[in-house]
């Protein structure tokens, strides 16, 4: 009996192995099964000789202004005709978790670009806003391939090295690598990682990889998770996510061709041209949670001073040939777009920012990286469409709402795209004009707010704000709600506590959670304690539910009290006999049609210009207003000072009594002119 | 002949008879109507009773009109774009079916009575369908090569760095594709001219004898065409230019009435086009007449001599001058 137990454990034992072998692949082939790590005496210095540098290189500021966790050194060199890395990544690791730490996870983002990634299936799955797969050949693929990882003290470790799927459970997913140390690494302690690794670029692909020949180097080396909340926090690479990384400092070398102008992260600190063609440029950054840069041998580059609150800031403009012409367009919005911040949200305090155009038709505009970040144009961009200083402002804005203010963009993506495109809102309304923040061209106008506003009613009720960003039903929901969505919440709320109550909490909210991973309770919390308001009520369905606002005015009309006196007249004195003194019962009933209960206020205009001003709770779901005047009512209106940006249907906030058709006489004109048109230049070819 | 005069004489034509530009801007307006009537009718269900729309009156609020897209009940934009093109599709068919009656009306000295007019029509329909029937499979072919042609290279194009590079080829060779499709057009409008004026049933002869002139006066030709289509040009423009220059944003009478005159005006140059097709028929495809001299009678020969007394000897055939020397032989 003994002797079968001893073999049901054996066989357990090796079943139980089994499982564990198929259930963690490791990420080399070599690899069989976790292995002890190898006695070799280990190269790189132990915990006690280690620190994360003070240094303040970077930022204008005499100390440190985070709480610097990691210090990523980085040698790699680029290799423009294949488009890959090879590179050695020394990362200092700082446990600051109170805890002992015997395993680490790394993210491997450039792996996100294999047909079978959960990035890849997402995008087939939900919509892609820049790639399409149709004809996605190998040679477009990204990777990014570790060969051999060592730790302080423990020797090289690449064996016990695993891709964990915690999202979707994909085993071909290997955007995250897991690392069982041998030993732990005691709270309070550093350990350092030795990591030689290759990255091969895609073709670009969410604003990272080559075209033609620029790149754009972004999420390209191994980057260690975020210890948040008691765990470690490193979700896999989704077509709807993005970024979550630990504050610290960056030393790169990039060793490019001599020919490459390049911009990166944080401060250039030394340009060495070799003997083999190539140039080695060493970055250093402060208190930034990530590195990216670019190259391209056609740049064109202009630099400029700005004086920021907290010193000089070297403002770095590399432009597209083709759009040197719009440089002063991309430096006036950005010198404006800081002016704002610095006033409205607190101080920009790196010593640098780097504004890349990118290549025309690439996916690498319009991403932000610490201190460097991508807008796009093209050529023939006209001054009244504000696609430029959009896309400059947006970006930079999120130096605050991301770069400092570094939320968990995996899970809370309204925090930074929201609150971003909220900031947006208000700078360009200040900048261009409400009405024509974002166009302004050929009699033709249309806002910020209303941009925000018809991407979230274009998907009002799928998604909450506030959930994983991979977690959306589809991309389109993802971007209506996580920007759209939020932005108009976020101008609703204004409208709610008071602008100036509202850019106070803004600016509290940045200096108080700067250089840290806030929560989304955490900003809701500013809110409510700026304001002295409990807005439960509105974060609950605004923030945390679908519920969708939509209130209208269901009739309003009027007819003479003594309508049956009126009959009598109307016989003597003809039909439209009126008498000044006749009194007018009138009503106006409004309804709320959503789910989403809010107060509104209410305007009844008469036509002896007399105004009423109503509020209804919202509660029940409708309610009338009656009023007896010697004056019948010609109009209602809800909100009639226009603070409600998430009003699903604004066309029925108002009813005019009397019809006026001349706004669909002048859309009938211009469509009618179109059809003419068209019609003869059918017949001018045809026949 | 210069293409001055050719360009002057087709615009002589047009001048002459400007009625039918006055018909067919009647007619591309009625059916315009027509066809944007059900825009309309969704227009006014959500815009004559909310004050959102003033918004669209004071300029022009892209996304009021975008909101207004969105909703529901206005509709798909099939359900406005559907009957505009339905609707120019009948224009275009009332074009080929009243285009013989103005070749004739053109190509006559007089004013054309409805009769003639409408009896060209009715003649050359089943012909004019013929003629479209090839003009169109030969342009759509050959406008689809030339698409597919220039995209392969502007695809080629955008590998470049140069990012101008794809646009300038695409301008170019929409350029190079104007000027074949013109060329084919004119083509068709000569053999659409022989057959009405020269009332050929036999259509193929007209595209044979057209596809010749059209090879041997390629260049006057094409010029005519392409002078007559960059006044198009701008014409439209100039229309557009005016419109959002001086029409201020919520008069919708007066964007209306510059509306209509840009429309108006826009028929002229094609008619102006169709009316040198004529011209160039009537100088040099018209076959000549051989003008012959009437045979004059021989003058009676005034008597000089005195008259002596004849002998009858029988008929007197030979001049009298001459008197015969011998008599014929009976």
């Amino acid at each position: 009996m003994k002797i079968r137990w001893r073999m049901f454990a054996v066989l357990a034992t090796f079943v139980l192995s089994l499982v564990v072998l198929i259930e963690r692949k490791p990420v080399t082939a070599a690899a069989q099964s976790p292995a002890p790590a190898k006695t070799a005496a280990p190269s790189l210095p132990t915990s006690e000789s280690l620190t994360i540098p003070d240094t303040n290189l970077a930022i204008n500021s005499p100390v440190p202004l985070s709480q610097r966790i990691v210090h990523y050194e980085i040698d790699a060199k680029y290799d423009a005709s294949s488009r890959t890395v090879d590179a050695t990544e020394v990362l200092t690791y700082h446990n600051l978790t109170g805890q002992p730490l015997d395993h680490f996870p790394f993210h491997l983002y450039q792996n996100a670009f294999q047909p079978n990634a959960t990035f890849v299936r997402d995008s087939k799955l939900m919509g892609s806003r820049d790639t399409g797969y149709e004809k996605w050949e190998a040679k477009y693929y990204g990777s990014e391939d570790i060969k051999s990882i060592e730790v302080g003290g423990q020797g090289d470790l690449t064996r016990n090295l695993q891709f964990i799927a915690p999202d979707d459970d994909n085993k071909d997913d290997k955007t995250v690598a897991d690392l069982h140390l041998a030993k732990p690494i005691p709270a309070g302690a550093f350990v350092q990682f030795k990591i030689v690794f290759q990255t091969k670029f895609p073709e670009t692909q969410a604003r990272s990889g080559w075209k033609r020949d620029f790149v754009l180097g972004g999420q390209w080396f191994p980057k260690v998770g975020v210890w948040w909340h008691g765990a470690w926090n490193a979700h896999q690479y989704h077509n709807t996510t993005e970024f979550f990384a630990d504050f610290g400092v960056y030393d790169v070398k990039l060793t490019v061709p001599q020919d490459e102008v390049i911009g990166a992260s944080g401060i250039e600190v030394s340009n060495v041209t070799n003997s083999d063609r190539t140039k080695t440029v060493t970055y250093h950054g402060d208190d930034i949670h990530d590195f990216a840069w670019t190259a391209s041998p056609r740049f064109k580059v202009k630099e400029a001073d700005y004086q920021a609150q907290m010193g000089p800031i070297k403002l770095r403009f590399l432009m597209q040939p083709a759009h040197w012409d719009q440089v002063d367009r991309h430096e006036r919005i950005t010198r404006e777009t800081l002016d704002h911040f610095e006033k409205w949200y607190g101080p920009y305090p790196y010593k640098t920012l780097t504004v890349v155009d990118p290549e025309p038709d690439s996916a690498a505009g319009g991403m932000e990286y610490p201190t460097f970040i991508t807008a796009g144009t093209t050529w023939w961009m006209p001054e009244g469409l504000h696609e430029v200083e959009g896309v400059v402002e947006h970006e930079f804005g999120h130096q605050y709402w991301y770069g400092m203010v570094a939320t968990n963009e995996f899970e809370d993506a309204w925090l930074d795209e929201g609150i971003n495109s909220y900031t947006e809102v208000k700078v360009l309304d200040s900048i261009l004009g409400k009405d024509t923040s974002v166009l302004n061209l050929a009699g033709a106008t249309y806002g910020e707010p209303e941009q925000q506003r018809d991407f979230y009613i274009s998907t009002p009720d799928r998604d909450a704000m506030a959930q994983n960003a991979y977690a959306y039903v589809n991309s389109f929901s993802y971007g209506g709600v996580t920007y759209g969505k939020t932005a108009s919440v976020l101008l609703t709320l204004e409208g709610i506590i008071g602008e100036d109550t509202m850019n106070k909490a803004m600016h509290t909210y940045f200096m108080n959670y700067r250089f840290t991973h806030p929560t989304k309770e955490d900003f809701l919390k500013t809110i409510e304690q700026v304001s002295g308001k409990d807005l439960r009520w509105y974060f609950n369905q605004a923030v945390y539910g679908t519920q969708v606002l939509d209130y209208e005015v269901l009739s309003a009309n009027s007819y003479p009290i003594d309508w049956f006196e009126e009959k009598k007249k109307d016989k003597k004195g003809g039909k439209d006999a009126k008498d000044s003194d006749t009194i007018y019962q009138s009503y106006v009933t409004v309804h709320r049609k959503g789910d989403f209960v809010m107060p509104i206020e209410v305007e009844v205009k008469f036509d002896n210009n007399e105004k009423v001003r109503e509020h209804w709770d919202g509660q029940s779901r409708w309610t009338r207003f009656s009023y007896q005047k010697k004056a019948k009512v010609i109009s209602a209106e809800i909100d009639p000072d226009h603070t409600i940006h998430i009003d699903r249907d604004n066309f029925n906030n108002s009813l005019l009594v009397e019809p006026n058709p001349k706004p669909t006489h002048k859309l009938s004109t211009y469509w009618l002119f179109l059809t003419q048109w068209m019609s003869q230049a059918m017949a001018w070819w045809a026949v | 002949m210069t293409n001055k005069s050719l360009l002057s004489t087709g615009l002589g034509k047009v001048a002459h008879n400007k009625r039918y530009i006055v018909w067919f801007w009647l007619l591309n307006l009625t059916l315009a109507e027509f066809g944007t009537a059900a825009f309309r009718r969704s227009s006014h269900a959500i815009l004559d009773n909310t004050l959102l729309a003033q918004r669209l009156v004071k300029g022009f609020d892209a996304g009021v009109f975008g909101e207004l897209l969105f909703k529901p009940e206005f509709g798909s934009l099939n359900f406005m774009t559907y009957p505009a093109l339905y609707f120019a599709f009948t224009f275009f068919l009332a074009t080929a079916l009243f285009l013989p009656g103005i070749f004739s009306g053109y190509a006559s000295n007089y004013r054309l009575p409805r009769e003639e007019f409408f009896r060209a029509c009715g003649r050359n329909l089943w012909r004019f369908i013929r003629i479209m029937i090839v003009a169109g499979i030969l342009m759509g072919m050959v406008a689809g090569l030339l698409f597919a042609a220039n995209g392969a290279i502007v695809k080629k194009a955008a590998e470049s760095t140069n990012e101008k590079l794809p646009f300038e080829l695409q301008v170019t060779g929409l350029a190079v594709m104007f000027l074949i499709m013109t060329t084919l057009r004119l083509w068709f409008d000569l053999a659409e001219v022989d057959t009405v004026l020269d009332d050929k049933r036999a259509v193929r002869k007209s595209i044979a004898a057209a596809f010749r002139h059209t090879l041997r006066s390629l260049a006057r030709l094409l010029t005519s065409y392409v002078v007559v289509t960059i006044v198009a040009g701008i014409l439209l423009v100039g229309g557009l230019w005016i419109w959002m220059k001086f029409v201020p944003a919520d008069s919708v009478v007066g964007a209306f009435l510059i509306a209509q005159i840009t429309l108006f005006l826009l028929l002229i140059p094609r008619f102006w086009q169709r009316a040198i097709a004529v011209s160039y028929w009537q100088q040099r495809m018209l076959a000549p007449v051989v003008a012959v001299q009437p045979i004059e009678p021989a003058p009676v020969p005034v008597a000089t001599l005195p008259i002596a007394p004849v002998p009858d000897t029988g008929p007197v055939v030979s001049s009298p001058s001459t008197p015969p020397t011998e008599a014929p032989q009976s």
